[in-house]
C-alpha cells in the first residue's frame, strides 16, 4: 500500500483531486503520439498577459414587499471583476486593471423593485448602489445564483475585451498572439473569439483515460500533453484542453500535484487546432512556471497564481467590509421605517 | 520686525497628501498618505485643514518626524521580487506621520481621515513656527530644510520671558561653538534687539585652538561656500539675504589672550601663535587678587575636605585685609623673615625698612607658606593659622604650590600700576561689543580661574547697574566648569548666572558634548536648547526627553552645520541649517581684502 497527500490543505472543499469519471468524448487534434512536449519561450510579440478572476458575496438575503401587494425573496449581492496586466517579459510592474464593484438587487421575477442607494453617514465612505435585477426561478438559492451569472458574464467580456482574436479558420491569420488572457476556473458559455485560456486549478475530473493518466505524473515542470479536442457527454461544449506540469510534486503528495488543465475554445471544425491556441499551449508552461505561487505564501500553490492570489485580495477590498455593508443596509431600513 | 522673511515662493502651498484612515488619527499625531508625484520629507512643515460638524474650521499645523514607504496589497518581504519581475500587482505607500505643534482655534478634535495636507508656507508657516506669537521679536535661528526661516523668539532669550541658550552635541562634528557665533551674529545683525544694536555685548572663550581670534576679519570662502551650498539646496538667493543677515565678520572685538609665560619682569607679550596683532594680553596684579578675594578661584575642588574650606575662608579674608591700604601692583608685607636658602630661591628684595615686596605669584606662596607652616619654630603666626592643623595647612600649601606654575603668568606684582590697569581684562571696555578671551593655551586651573573670576566680576557689576546692556557669555565645555557632581566656586557662578543671570542681563550661551555630565540646573534653564550630533547612548539619557523619539534616532547622524533647535513657542524642535561663518575661523581664511576687490585694494594704496 501506498500512501500519498493531497497538496491542498483539508478545508478547501474537495481539495486538487477528485477525479470523478467523464462520459464526454476525447480526441486528439494535435498529434497522436501521446508524449511529453516541451515548454517553448514565450515569442516577444506577446506583450500583455492578463490575469482575470471574478468574486461575488451575498450581502443579504431579503423578503420584499412590492407596492403593488406582491411579495416575494430576494438578496442583496455583490460582484467584481477585474485583471491583472503584467509583461511575460517582465519588462514593466504588474498592474491592477478594471477592478470595480458592481451590486445588485436580485428578486422574484414578478416584483417591481426600485434601485436603492445606502447613502454613508460620512461623507467619506462612499455610496452603495444596488441595480434591481429579476432572478430565473424562486428557489433559495436562485439569488446567489443570479449574482454568480452576472459575474460570469462580466468575467467572459472582460478575458475577450482585453485578449487578442483566435482567427475562426486556417484561412484567417490576421493577428498574431500579441495579448492573452489567462482565465481563472473553467471556460463559460459561448466562445467569443479571444485568446483566452482558462486554467483549472483542480482534477475535479479525469477527462484522461486510463492508459494516458500515466504521463501526467511523468510531465517535468514545463512540460505538457499534447493538446486534445474535448467534448462534453451533452455534446453542448467543445474544447481544447491540454494539462501542464508547474513544479515537481513533493515526495508525500500524489504525482499529479502540481499539474494544471487548461482550456480554450474550440472551433466548429473538429480537425482545425488553430496556431494561436497552439502557441499558448507551447508558452504555457513557461509562463505559468513564472507565475505559479509559492507553497508557504499560498495554501493553493501552485495553481493557485501570483497575480490572482493579488487579484483576490483587491477584489474582495474593492467591494467594501461585508460587516459594514451589512451595518449599513441595517441602517438604511431602519431610516427608511423610522426607527433610527 | 521686517526684515525677517517667511515663506518661500509658494504662498498657498499645494496639497501633498491626505490624512489616512488606517492608523488612529488625533489632535497631537497623525499619518497621511503621500499624493503620487508629491515629496515629503522629514522636518517638513504642514498644514491641515478640518471642519467640525457645525462648519467652523479648525487648523492643525505639524512637522514631520517620520515618513516611510511600503509595498501595500503584497503579504510577504520577499514579494517585491515578484513586484519587480512585473507579475504581482502592488501600489507603493508613501506615508509619513506628523507631529502637531499647534492647533487653531484651540479644539483638539482629530482632523479626519481624508482631510487634504498641504505644505506650510507663508501665513501658515508662521502659524506651524508660532512667528505670529514673537512679532517683532523674532530673529532668524537658520533655514528649514525647505530654505524658509526658522525664526526664534528674542524674548525667551533675553530673559524677558526666559532665557539662556543650551547646545548638546559631539566635539569637532555638532559645530557648537559654530551655532553659538551665529546665533550671536542674528541677534546682533537683524535688528532684534531694536535700535541701540550696541546694548549688546558678548564674551567669549576660546577654549580650541585659536578658532575664534580672527572673528573680526572676513572669511574669504564664504562667498564660493555660500554659494554652492545655494546651488546644492535650490535656494532662491545666498542663505545669510534669505535671513536678511549681513555677511560681515563680527565688529568692535577685543582679543585678550594670558601673556606668554617667562621670567619675572620680561615683556608681557600675548600667548598667541597665528595672530600678530589686536590681542591684548590680560593679567590680574598680585594686589587685585588679594582685594578682590580671588584665592578661592585658584580650588576647583573646594569640598575635598570641610577644613580645606575653612582655611581657604580665612586666608582669602587675611588676603583683603593685606591689600587694603595702598595701590602698588605688587604687595608689601613687613613680618616675613625668610631663610636665606628662601630669599636667593624666590628672589624676595627687601626695603631698608626690613619690609618684603611680594612681586610674584611664587612669593606670596612663600609668603602663606612662611604664616601657616614656618613662623615661630614651625608653630605658624597664630593669626592665620587659626585652629587648624598642620595636615589641612600642609594640604592647602601643596595644592598652592601645585597651582603656582600656572598663574604665575596671571597674577602678578612684577609691573607697573599702570600696567596693571592696562592688562586688566574688561569686557565691559567702552567701544568693545565682543570680547573673545582665549584660554586655550593655559592648563584647566588656569582656565578655571580666569573663566570664574571674569564671570564672578561681570555678574557682581551686573548686580549692580542691571539689566540693560545684555551681555552673552559664551563657554564650551560647560561640563567641565559646572560638572553634575561636584561643587567649585566657578559652578556656583555659573549657576547663579543660569538662575539669576536671566533678570540681570546676563545670557548664558552654553554648550557642552554631553549635558547629562552637566549641573541639572544649569540645563533646565535654557529656555532655547539646540542639539547637534549626538552619540546615540548620551540621546537617550533623560537630558533629551524634549526632542520626540524619532529626533534622537536622528540627532546620531546630524551633519556639521545642521542643529535640532526646541525653543518654547513650538512644542517640537526643528531641524535647520545656518551658514558657513562670515568671519574667519582659522589664519588661512582671512580675507586679506576684507570682502573687497583686488583693484579697489590698489587704488587705496596708490592714494
Amino acid at each position: 500500500m501506498r500512501i500519498r497527500l493531497d497538496p491542498w490543505p483539508v478545508d478547501i472543499e474537495g481539495g486538487q483531486l477528485s477525479l470523478k469519471e467523464f462520459n464526454g468524448e476525447i480526441h486528439d487534434v494535435e498529434t497522436p503520439r501521446w508524449a511529453a512536449i516541451h515548454a517553448r519561450p514565450i515569442p516577444e510579440r506577446l506583450r500583455q498577459v492578463f490575469v482575470v478572476d471574478g468574486k461575488r458575496r451575498m450581502e443579504s438575503r431579503l423578503f420584499i414587499e412590492d407596492d403593488h401587494g406582491q411579495s416575494g425573496l430576494g438578496g442583496f449581492g455583490a460582484y467584481v471583476v477585474g485583471a491583472v496586466e503584467l509583461c511575460p517579459h517582465g519588462t514593466r510592474q504588474a498592474e491592477l486593471r478594471a477592478v470595480k464593484a458592481a451590486r445588485i438587487l436580485a428578486h422574484a421575477p414578478d416584483l417591481r423593485v426600485d434601485p436603492m442607494t445606502l447613502s454613508p453617514r460620512n461623507p467619506h465612505t462612499g455610496r452603495l448602489e444596488y441595480t434591481p435585477v429579476a432572478m430565473q426561478g424562486t428557489d433559495p438559492l436562485a439569488a446567489l445564483n443570479t449574482l454568480q451569472q452576472h459575474m460570469l458574464a462580466a468575467e467572459q467580456n472582460l478575458s475577450h475585451d482585453l485578449a487578442s482574436k483566435v482567427p475562426a479558420d486556417e484561412q484567417d491569420d490576421r493577428e498574431w498572439l500579441s495579448a492573452l488572457t489567462v482565465q481563472d476556473g473553467t471556460l463559460r458559455g459561448r466562445n467569443l473569439n479571444g485568446a483566452v485560456v482558462g486554467c483549472v486549478k483542480t482534477m475535479e475530473t479525469m477527462y484522461l483515460p486510463t492508459d494516458r493518466a500515466g504521463l501526467l505524473a511523468e510531465l517535468k515542470p514545463g512540460e505538457r500533453t499534447p493538446v486534445m479536442r474535448m467534448t462534453y457527454s451533452n455534446g453542448q461544449f467543445t474544447r481544447l484542453i491540454w494539462y501542464v506540469r508547474l513544479c515537481g510534486a513533493a515526495f508525500y503528495q500524489h504525482p499529479m500535484a502540481g499539474v494544471m488543465r487548461l482550456e480554450m475554445f474550440a472551433p466548429d471544425d473538429p480537425g482545425f487546432l488553430p496556431p494561436i491556441v497552439r502557441q499558448v499551449a507551447n508558452l504555457s508552461g513557461t509562463l505559468l512556471m513564472r507565475l505559479g505561487a509559492h507553497a508557504h505564501k499560498d495554501p493553493r500553490a501552485p495553481q493557485n497564481l501570483i497575480p490572482t492570489g493579488a487579484l483576490e485580495q483587491a477584489m474582495g477590498r474593492s467591494m467594501g467590509s461585508a460587516d459594514l455593508v451589512t451595518r449599513r443596509i441595517r441602517a438604511h431600513i431602519a431610516g427608511l421605517q423610522g426607527v433610527a | 520686525m521686517t526684515n525677517l522673511k517667511l515663506g518661500g515662493p509658494d504662498p498657498a502651498g499645494a496639497q501633498v497628501g491626505m490624512v489616512l484612515g488606517t492608523q488612529d488619527v488625533t489632535p497631537v499625531s497623525f499619518w497621511f498618505a503621500v499624493l503620487p508625484g508629491a515629496s515629503v520629507q522629514l522636518d517638513d512643515l504642514v498644514a491641515v485643514q478640518t471642519r467640525k460638524p457645525d462648519g467652523s474650521i479648525v487648523n492643525f499645523y505639524g512637522i514631520v518626524d517620520h515618513v516611510r514607504t511600503r509595498h501595500e496589497g503584497v503579504t510577504f518581504d520577499s514579494d517585491v521580487q515578484d513586484v519587480v519581475a512585473g507579475l504581482l500587482p502592488a501600489s507603493v505607500s508613501y506615508a509619513a506621520r506628523v507631529l502637531v505643534t499647534r492647533v487653531n482655534p484651540e479644539n483638539f478634535i482629530p482632523p479626519q481621515p481624508g482631510d487634504g495636507v498641504r505644505h506650510a508656507r507663508g501665513d501658515d508657516l508662521r502659524m506651524a513656527l508660532s512667528a505670529d506669537k514673537m512679532g517683532e521679536k523674532a530673529f532668524p535661528g537658520g533655514l528649514l530644510a525647505d530654505g524658509q526661516v526658522l525664526p526664534i523668539n528674542y524674548r525667551f532669550v533675553n530673559g524677558e520671558n526666559g532665557g539662556h541658550i543650551n547646545i548638546s552635541g559631539i566635539s569637532g562634528v555638532a559645530t557648537k561653538t559654530s551655532y553659538a557665533l551665529f546665533l550671536l551674529h542674528a541677534i546682533f545683525r537683524s535688528g532684534v534687539m531694536g535700535a541701540g544694536a550696541s546694548a549688546g555685548r558678548a564674551l567669549i572663550f576660546n577654549v580650541k585652538g585659536e578658532d575664534l581670534l580672527f572673528l573680526d576679519k572676513r572669511n574669504r570662502e564664504v562667498e564660493s561656500r555660500e554659494a554652492q551650498a545655494q546651488a546644492q539646496k535650490g535656494l532662491s538667493s545666498h542663505r545669510y539675504a534669505l535671513m536678511g543677515l549681513p555677511v560681515e565678520a563680527f565688529r568692535d572685538v577685543q582679543f585678550l589672550a594670558p601673556p606668554r609665560p617667562g621670567s619675572a619682569g620680561a615683556a608681557i607679550v600675548p600667548h598667541v601663535e597665528q595672530r600678530g596683532e589686536g590681542v591684548t594680553p590680560f593679567l590680574y596684579s598680585l594686589r587685585e587678587f588679594c582685594a578682590r578675594r580671588m584665592l578661592p578661584y585658584v580650588f576647583v575642588d573646594r569640598n575635598a575636605s570641610v577644613n580645606l574650606g575653612f582655611v581657604i575662608g580665612s586666608i582669602e579674608e587675611r588676603l583683603y585685609r593685606m591689600a587694603q591700604g595702598a595701590e602698588t601692583p605688587y604687595l608689601t608685607v613687613d613680618d616675613w623673615q625668610p631663610d636665606t636658602e628662601q630669599i636667593l630661591e624666590e628672589d624676595v628684595r627687601f626695603d631698608e625698612m626690613g619690609s618684603a615686596r611680594i612681586s610674584t605669584f611664587a612669593q606670596l606662596v612663600a609668603y602663606l607658606e612662611y604664616k601657616l607652616l614656618d613662623a615661630n619654630d614651625g608653630e605658624g603666626d597664630r593669626r592665620w593659622v587659626g585652629k587648624q592643623a598642620p595636615a589641612t595647612l600642609q594640604a592647602f600649601i601643596r595644592r598652592l604650590r601645585g597651582v603656582q606654575k600656572h598663574l604665575t603668568p596671571l597674577v602678578r606684582g612684577d609691573v607697573s600700576a599702570e600696567q596693571a590697569a592696562r592688562y586688566r581684562p574688561d569686557p565691559l571696555k567702552p567701544g568693545v561689543q565682543t570680547t573673545v578671551v582665549d584660554i586655550h593655551t593655559l592648563s584647566a586651573t588656569a582656565q578655571m580661574f580666569i573663566v570664574g573670576v571674569l564671570l564672578r566680576d561681570l555678574f557682581e557689576h551686573k548686580e549692580r547697574v542691571g539689566r540693560q546692556d545684555t551681555v552673552f557669555v559664551v563657554l564650551d565645555e560647560l561640563n567641565k566648569y559646572a560638572p553634575r557632581d561636584g561643587d567649585s566656586p566657578i559652578k556656583d557662578v555659573l549657576l547663579d548666572i543660569a538662575e539669576r543671570g536671566r533678570s540681570l542681563g546676563i545670557i548664558l550661551i552654553g554648550a557642552q558634548q554631553t549635558a547629562s555630565e552637566v549641573e541639572r540646573r544649569i540645563v533646565s534653564n535654557a529656555a532655547i536648547r539646540v542639539v547637534g550630533r549626538l552619540d546615540l547612548a548620551e540621546a537617550e539619557r533623560p537630558e533629551y526627553r524634549f526632542l520626540p523619539q524619532s529626533f534622537r534616532a536622528r540627532a546620531g547622524i546630524l551633519q556639521p552645520g545642521t542643529m535640532l533647535v526646541s525653543q518654547p513657542d513650538v512644542p517640537n524642535p526643528v531641524l535647520v541649517n545656518y551658514p558657513f561663518p562670515a568671519w574667519a575661523t582659522r589664519l588661512d581664511e582671512v580675507d586679506d581684502l576684507q570682502g573687497k576687490k583686488v583693484e579697489e585694494v590698489g587704488e587705496d594704496w596708490l592714494h
